[in-house]
Parts: structure tokens; C-alpha cells; sequence
């Protein structure tokens, strides 16, 4: 017989136990899904999550993916720890994106040292005056961040269209959706000759770094992991949370427009319409995969950069579409919920009674 | 008819706690029974147990030797037990009829005419179709006893059933009850207050740690006999020395108000009262009074007006907790595990919540565990904090403990000033002992304490000076010498 028992505490093993059982049962659900397609599950798996990142040019596309996503959840994490659901993060990219992309547009055709640092922080800024509205507007006005920040998302998508087709498209481009191509003094240098991996890795990792520091060892990650369990405590400490959420969704834009200018200034070279595969949404499920620690969130962002690739190996060699990555990462997120039941429950196999 | 209840060898298990262990108890129609005990002594798990809420690891349940298998809310009733919940479960907004009527199959005007009747035969004078929301707490028990009533019950469960009732209320509860006893209802009382069961029952049992440890007549026993039979040891009484008369006024409320968004919390309407340097002002009040509300006003969660807090000659209105701290002030607020502390944090963790420039927990913004650590162990062992791992979960602390901690780490820093919500409630004897304890001897050492509490036994215990609230608004302040629990009962009811 088996019956169902409430946990004491959660244990720190199970804490990072169930992202594992999340992952785990993804391959089995996804090779269940491939076989029911008529294709050889462990094949099929193999083509999704190992032949992608079997030779040098493979891993180094899977760093490129997992910088933005890895940058972006460890700024969520400062949401997300404080109890401030800001789920537009896509959006403070694309804006981000759009900020940058224009002050590299502006140096073209030039050159200089200077230029990157500029093009960069930018990008940040721009992140962080987009997630500003909904943390004003939360503070103020009351209002649902959750709401706000992810219809935000589609208004940066729409500033970026019309951008790219109007005002800042290439003016030799045949009326193509595209900037001009930022001049090489604007781009992120690249880490290897011939790979795509550049230097932006460096930014993601710096992140993790100072969010570790800022969680545990600062007075302001203290009161957020207070405000992060309950906001009445934070009140009765006297802690100013209106400021602590102005400041938590700033820090996250400023990360998510990072992301969106290693994307333009890196890989890309250029606005155009899709800069960026929904990162800013994937990432929610990368912090949460990694339990909102940034060491968690660095190895959430590679097992989550592979549902990307693989998907692009199984449209190539299998044929199908690669919104089977997008299944993938769904499936992660849903096994990982049902999961976390076992933080608060445990299972426990009992003999037929005498 | 005679109905009969037998409860059989019941044992209920929790993780780190046996809530019932192997009771076994007979109830007869015609007398009305008390089970006594202090929170957590099992008795709620017994009555859920009794109306199917919760289902017991081993042991039976008969009535009139019939075994019942109570699996659910339901399976009570069909089995005519009914249980009036010291929670009430009604819908706020809809009628008392559509409350009545919501979990019954029958036909609305039959059911109608049944409610009257029965509204009728006990004088409950309710008017059916306003809103609950409308209605008094007395007013509201009444609906959930009809509820039951209804039915036809053989077995009536009450569950703490005074605890938001004036003593008016209470009164005419005990009347209501004896009649149903006498119609040949088995009543079942559950409570930890001694003074009701003197008053009210016939047969008590006390249960103590999950075990039943009497079951006697009410003649053969009186207050402190059953007091002890529940604790498990002899009580010391505490009493207050008569207070030093100072005139050293500490802190001032002026023209106070405050005007609440929420439709479910309390307005507080012109709030004026001052407090002397070692006095102690007891504020009495049946909860959802506006003491909550008041409360946050006092501890600056809620900011008011600058100028309608004076505090040491300073006006203060205008502070948030924090910094009303650093002028020598200190709040223990009654939710000690979704305000006071966090359980998932680690002790130390939560002393950090009280937080001085001086105590330097966090300097230039860094965390300075070794200070937080070395001021958590001199709170634990200066409060009799029973444990000495300061890296435990607070969650593992008893309720007592808890508040021990809670207490201590704000009265470490010695405040002039400590405003507290309920700083007993839900304790054990011993640990309220201590915090009444300490509570006098911090006016002893000529501090102040505002105390707001709905234990009136507790206010008369400790106040200098009581006053009531009622609705938001306070009453005249009066000497603590000069007041019963009476003329509060009738205060705390609304009457002048």
C-alpha cells in the first residue's frame, strides 16, 4: 500500500533532488511522445540532447543560448525571491535591445574603444527604464505586475517592428525588417575563432557572482528573502517596500537588457524582428529549475539551452517542427511543479496490513 | 430516546506528536459534557475525529452501539452529529438563508417554516435575509447552531464556542445549551476556560499531551482541581504589585483615526489616550474590534498623522516601524508565525528582524552574522529559550518558545516602550507564566507596556489602567482596580 505523508521540513537533498526527478521525467515523457510519432525513442532523444552538443561547435552554441537565459533568470531571481512576479522580462530585452541597437546605430561607421562600453550599458538602461513602468505603476498604483509586465512584452515587440521596418531600416537593405549591420566596434568580441561564443558569457557570469553575494551576504538580500516569505513580516520590520521593488524589478531589466544586446551585438549583428527565441519567457523556467540559487541557474540554463538546439538537430535530421523545443520546455516546467509536491510530501511504501 | 456516544481506543498520530493516544470516553444523552484541556492537549483532533474531518489511525466510534465510519464532514451528518466550529464556516455576503439553506436538500419552504420554528422554540431573534457579514458574532453562532439544529442532531459538538462572544452572549449560549440537553441532546463542550465548565457542565474530562487523564463529575471537583488535572502540575498564582504611581507621561495619542480600504477590517474612530512611564494600559476588546488596526498603528505600519503620536516628546505619527525603534520602541504583534517571526527562517535569522543602527547587524549593507549569532544566544539564554542551536528553524520552537524569543528580542534592547498583541494566545500554562512574568517585571523596571488582548482574565492580571474597544472606537480609561469582567463584558459588547 502506498501512503501519502506530510514532510516535517524539506530537506535541502530533496530541495535539489526534484529538479533532477523534473528532468528526468521529461526524457521519459518527451521518448514516450517520439515513439507514439513512430520514431525510436532513444534515438530520437539522442538526435535531441546529445548529437547537438557532441562536437566543439555544438557546445559552443549551447554557451550562446545559455548566456541570455542564464543572465535573465538571475534576474528574475531578484523578483522572484521577493515575492514580485515580474514575468515581461522578454520584454525588457527586446527594449533593451531597441536601446542599444540604436546607440550602435547611431556610432556607425565608426570606430573606437569606447563605443562597445557605451553600446552596452545602454542596453542596460534601457532594461531597466521598461521594468521600471510596472514596478512604478505596482508601487503607485497598485496595480498586477504580473499583468502589466507581460503586456509590456508585446508593446517592445511592436516598437521593435516598427523600427526595423520604418525609421531605422537599412536604407540599402531592398526594404528588408532590418537595421544596418553595427560596426565591428560595436559588437561583443568573439571568444574563438570560427565559433559563435563571445564575450557575453562574461557578463552572464559576473551576474551570478554578485547576485550570490547579494543574496547572502547583503542586508538587502536579507530583506528580500524576508519580503520573499512574507510581506506582513517586511512590514512589521520596518523594511521600505516600495523601494525594494523599484529596485529588484531595476536590477532585473538591467540583466534582461544585457541579454538582448549580447544577442544583437553578438550572434546577430543587427535589430531585426526575432532577436530573440523568447528567452525572456524561457527564463522564467530556468529560475525556477535552478530553485533561484545561481549556481542552480547556471546548470537550469544549459539543460534548457539543449531543448533549443535539439529541437533545431530534430528538424534537420526528423522532421519535426522545432516547436517540439518549446514542448520540451514545458514539460520541464510542468514535471518540476508536480515535483515540488514531494518537498512538502514524501511517499511511503507500507506493508498489507496483518 | 437515550443516545448513547462511545469513542473506543482512538489514537491519532502525527508526525513528532500524538495527538490522541488510545482515548476512550461515554457520553449519555441528558448531561452536557466538558473536555477540558490546554491547546494542544488533543481535544480538537478528538471532535474532528467525532465529526469526520479528520480519520483516526486506530480506535472506533459508536453510537448506540453501532459502529460509525466517519470518513467525512458528511458521514457525521448523516449520522446526526453536529459541530459548531469555534471558526465560523459561513458565507459572509450571502443571507442567513442561503447559508442555511446551502447544504440542505430539502424544499426551501419547508425549510423556512422548520427555521422559524425552531428560531421560535429557542428565541434566536435572527432576520433571515440579510447579510451574514451584518451580523453580530453571537448573531453568527447562532446561525451555525441552527444549521445543525436542523438536522435533527442526536449529538451536538461546540468547539471553543465562547471565544468571540461578550459575556452576555455567553450566557444565553449556556441557556440555549441547557435546554437542548434537557430535549435530550448530547452535548459535547469543548473549552480550556474552567470558570464555563463550573457553570455549564455536569461531566467533565481533562485531556493533557494527547492522553485522557480524568473523567469526573463536576460536583466533586472545583477551579483549581481541574486547573491542575490540566497543566499536571500546581500553579503559582502571579500577582502585580500595586503600580508607582508616576506622572511621567511617555507617550500621547491624539485625535487618532483611521479609514480603512478594506471592507473587512475596522475603522479606528478618534483614538485619545496616554500612557505614564511603568504603567501598563490594557486595551479589552472581543477580536475584530480594530485592535489589529490599532495595533499596526501604534508599531507604524500603517502611518498616521505626524502629530497624533507624541512619544517621548517627540511626534511620530509619521515613522515606519524601524525607525519608531530607534526611539525606544518595541512590538510583539499576535501572529507569531506569519508577523512576528518567519518558521522557515533559522532563529538567528529572525532575531535580525528587529533591527537597531546600534545593535550593528548589517553594516554598509553587509549582513554581520557573527553580531546576529553572539545577541541570539544572550536572548536565548537570557529569555529561557529552551534550545541552544541558534542555526535551528524557528519552526521547530514550540509555540511558547517562540514567543519567548519573539519577547526577548525585543525587550534585549531595552525599550521604554513595549506594545504587544495577544502575547499569550494559543500558550501552554507555563510559557504564559513566564511572559506574564516578564511582562511585570519590565514596569517593574519603569518601562511601559500597551497591552491589547482578548483574554480578559490575563488584562486584569497585568493592566494598570484598561480600556475597551468596541468598533473602532476606545471607552473612558479606567483605573484596573475599579473594573470586573463584568462591567468589561458589558463594555466589550458596545454598552456604556
Amino acid at each position: 500500500m502506498i501512503k501519502i505523508v506530510k514532510r516535517d521540513q524539506p530537506s535541502k537533498a530533496i530541495f535539489f533532488f526534484t529538479p533532477v526527478l523534473a528532468i528526468f521525467l521529461t526524457l521519459v515523457a518527451g521518448g514516450l511522445i517520439f515513439f507514439i510519432l513512430g520514431f525510436k525513442p532513444f534515438e530520437a532523444l539522442k538526435f535531441f540532447f546529445i548529437i547537438p552538443i557532441a562536437d566543439k561547435y555544438g557546445f559552443s552554441e549551447l554557451l550562446l543560448k545559455a548566456t541570455p537565459l542564464c543572465l535573465i533568470a538571475i534576474g528574475l531571481s531578484f523578483c522572484f525571491k521577493s515575492n514580485n512576479w515580474n514575468i515581461g522580462a522578454e520584454g525588457q530585452l527586446t527594449f533593451g535591445a531597441i536601446v542599444s541597437g540604436g546607440v550602435a546605430l547611431l556610432f556607425y561607421e565608426q570606430e573606437g574603444f569606447y563605443i562597445l562600453p557605451i553600446v552596452i550599458l545602454a542596453g542596460a538602461i534601457g532594461g531597466m527604464l521598461y521594468a521600471s513602468i510596472p514596478a512604478i505603476l505596482k508601487t503607485y498604483f497598485n496595480t498586477n505586475e504580473i499583468l502589466v509586465s507581460l503586456m509590456l512584452v508585446y508593446v517592445s515587440k511592436l516598437i521593435l517592428d516598427y523600427l526595423v521596418v520604418g525609421p531605422w531600416s537599412n536604407p540599402e537593405g531592398f526594404n528588408f525588417p532590418e537595421t544596418r549591420q553595427f560596426s565591428d566596434s560595436a559588437k561583443l568580441p568573439l571568444l574563438f575563432e570560427g565559433l559563435r561564443i563571445h564575450a557575453g558569457i562574461f557578463l552572464a557570469l559576473a551576474a551570478v557572482v554578485i547576485s550570490w553575494f547579494v543574496f547572502y551576504k547583503t542586508y538587502l538580500g536579507f530583506q528580500m528573502k524576508v519580503s520573499g516569505f512574507s510581506l506582513k513580516t517586511a512590514k512589521y520590520a520596518g523594511y521600505k517596500g516600495k523601494k525594494m521593488i523599484i529596485l529588484v524589478f531595476l536590477i532585473s531589466g538591467a540583466c534582461a537588457g544585457l541579454a538582448g544586446v549580447g544577442e544583437i551585438t553578438g550572434p546577430i549583428g543587427q535589430l531585426h524582428r526575432e532577436i530573440s527565441p523568447d528567452y525572456g519567457f524561457t527564463a522564467i523556467i530556468v529560475a525556477f529549475l535552478g530553485r533561484l540559487h545561481p549556481v542552480g541557474i547556471i546548470f537550469a540554463s544549459l539543460v534548457v539551452a539543449i531543448t533549443y538546439l535539439g529541437a533545431e538537430t530534430a528538424q534537420i535530421f526528423m522532421q519535426i517542427p522545432k516547436y517540439t523545443g518549446q514542448v520540451f520546455q514545458g514539460m520541464i516546467l510542468f514535471f518540476l511543479l508536480a515535483s515540488d509536491y514531494l518537498l512538502f510530501f514524501k511517499i511511503k511504501f507500507i506493508g498489507s496490513k496483518k | 430516546m437515550n443516545t448513547n456516544l462511545k469513542i473506543s481506543n482512538v489514537t491519532k498520530i502525527y508526525p513528532g506528536c500524538v495527538a490522541n493516544d488510545n482515548v476512550s470516553l461515554e457520553f449519555n444523552s441528558g448531561k452536557i459534557y466538558a473536555l477540558l484541556g490546554e491547546n494542544g492537549a488533543g481535544k480538537s483532533t478528538l471532535v474532528k475525529i467525532l465529526s469526520g474531518v479528520i480519520i483516526p489511525d486506530e480506535g472506533k466510534i459508536y453510537l448506540n452501539e453501532n459502529n460509525l465510519n466517519l470518513n467525512s464532514p458528511s458521514d457525521a451528518k448523516k449520522n446526526d452529529i453536529g459541530m459548531v466550529f469555534q471558526h465560523f464556516n459561513l458565507f459572509e455576503t450571502l443571507s442567513v438563508f442561503e447559508n442555511l439553506i446551502i447544504d440542505s436538500d430539502e424544499q426551501r419552504e419547508s425549510l423556512r417554516e422548520k427555521i422559524d420554528l425552531i428560531m421560535k422554540k429557542y428565541n434566536f431573534p435572527i432576520d433571515l435575509d440579510i447579510p451574514v457579514l451584518n451580523l453580530s458574532a453571537g448573531q453568527k453562532q447562532k446561525v451555525e447552531i441552527i444549521r445543525c439544529l436542523i438536522r435533527n442532531p442526536k449529538v451536538l459538538i461546540m468547539d471553543e464556542p465562547t471565544s468571540v462572544l461578550t459575556e452576555q452572549e455567553t450566557s444565553e449560549l449556556f441557556l440555549s445549551l441547557k435546554k437542548f440537553s434537557e430535549e435530550g441532546i448530547l452535548i459535547i463542550y469543548i473549552t480550556h476556560k474552567l470558570k464555563e465548565v463550573m457553570k455549564l457542565c455536569d461531566e467533565v474530562a481533562v485531556m493533557r499531551r494527547g492522553k485522557l487523564v480524568s473523567v469526573s463529575e463536576i460536583k466533586n471537583e472545583n477551579i483549581e482541581s481541574l486547573a491542575n488535572k490540566m497543566v499536571g502540575q500546581n500553579l503559582k498564582t502571579i500577582k502585580k504589585k500595586k503600580a508607582k504611581t508616576s506622572s511621567d507621561q511617555l507617550i500621547k495619542i491624539t485625535n487618532l483615526n483611521f479609514t480603512s480600504d478594506d471592507p473587512f477590517e475596522t475603522n479606528l474612530m478618534d483614538i485619545n489616550f496616554s500612557v505614564n512611564r511603568g504603567e501598563c494600559l490594557g486595551i479589552a476588546g472581543i477580536s475584530g474590534n480594530g485592535q489589529s488596526e490599532l495595533f499596526q498603528v501604534l508599531s507604524g505600519e500603517i502611518i498616521s498623522e505626524k502629530k497624533s503620536i507624541e512619544f517621548n516628546n517627540n511626534y511620530i505619527g509619521d515613522l515606519n516601524p524601524q525607525e519608531r525603534r530607534e526611539y525606544l520602541m518595541a512590538f510583539s504583534p499576535e501572529d507569531r508565525l506569519e508577523q512576528a517571526a518567519i518558521p522557515q527562517m533559522k532563529i538567528f535569522e529572525n532575531v535580525a528582524l528587529n533591527n537597531f543602527k546600534s545593535s550593528n547587524f548589517f553594516n554598509n549593507g553587509l549582513i554581520n552574522e557573527n553580531k546576529i549569532k553572539e545577541h541570539s544566544k544572550k536572548i536565548i539564554s537570557d529569555f529561557n529559550v529552551n534550545t541552544d542551536n541558534i542555526e535551528l528553524k524557528s519552526q521547530f520552537l514550540s509555540g511558547g518558545n517562540l514567543q519567548k524569543l519573539i519577547i526577548g528580542r525585543e525587550l534585549i534592547t531595552s525599550p521604554d516602550l513595549l506594545i504587544c498583541f495577544n502575547p499569550t494566545w494559543g500558550l501552554d500554562v507555563g510559557a504564559i507564566n513566564y511572559i506574564h512574568e516578564t511582562l511585570i517585571k519590565i514596569n517593574d523596571q519603569n518601562k511601559s507596556i500597551i497591552l491589547i488582548s482578548t483574554d480578559t482574565d490575563e488584562l486584569l492580571k497585568l493592566s494598570d489602567k484598561i480600556s475597551v474597544i468596541h468598533k473602532g472606537k476606545l471607552s473612558k480609561i479606567m483605573n484596573a482596580e475599579e473594573v470586573t469582567s463584568e462591567k468589561l463584558g458589558i463594555l466589550m459588547g458596545g454598552a456604556n
